[in-house]
């Protein structure tokens, strides 16, 4: 149709789309990329993981720390908010915790941040966090 | 020399200081108050790598992170 409409053929029709579309998965690619902030973000997060964290991390995209006052264990998924599972016994999560900086951070800052507020003050993380259902 | 790093919205700022230099230690326990007077909190790192929150200025500290105050989402 559009072929007939222009008075082109398929073929010079492709000659024109063809670099329209590697333009638009470049640009694509190009948009989506980590910023620079988020990359440093990540990279002063793995700094700070410990090893088992680190590996959990890598596999996952999440890792698990323990709560200094309670020893339950914690799961921070990658993410700014809604990522922090507190898990039973058999590691389901059983509820969600959000808390967050109270700054526009990257995923891996904010992380960084929930890790040390739950392994250093466990309690007075919870105690600003809100509780939300992990299902 | 020693760093304090300051998150932000860039990633992180990082402030490195001359731990033998008394000019620089002590513009360095003044970012430190300021911070956490505004509300940061101030870790560092054990020798295990184990997280601790300091309240005062360690100017031994190799390195200190400051992140904002944390609030419900």
């Amino acid at each position: 149709m559009v072929v007939r409409l222009l008075g082109i053929s398929d073929d010079q029709l492709w000659r024109v789309l063809a670099p329209c579309s590697r333009w638009a998965r470049a640009f694509r690619e190009w948009y989506q990329r980590p910023s620079i902030s988020e990359v440093r973000g990540c990279e002063l997060l793995t700094e700070w993981l410990s090893a088992e964290q680190f590996k959990q991390y890598g596999s996952y995209n999440y890792f698990e720390v323990i709560g200094c006052h309670t020893g339950n264990r914690y799961r921070i998924r990658h993410g700014t908010g809604m990522n922090v599972y507190e898990l039973d016994d058999v590691g389901r999560p059983r509820a969600g915790w959000c808390f967050v900086p109270n700054d526009n951070l990257v995923a891996g800052d904010v992380m960084l941040a929930q890790k040390i507020a739950l392994e250093t003050d466990e309690r007075a993380a919870l105690a600003v966090a809100k509780n939300f259902s992990p299902r | 020399m020693a760093i304090q790093i300051v998150m932000d919205r860039n990633g992180d700022t990082r402030h490195n200081f001359d731990a033998e230099d008394l000019n620089a230690v002590s513009k360095a326990e003044r970012r430190f108050n300021e911070l956490t007077g505004a509300g940061f909190t101030a870790a560092i790192r054990t020798a295990d790598g184990d997280p601790v929150v300091t309240r005062t200025f360690d100017p031994t500290a190799e390195e200190t992170l400051f992140f904002p105050r944390l609030v419900g989402g």
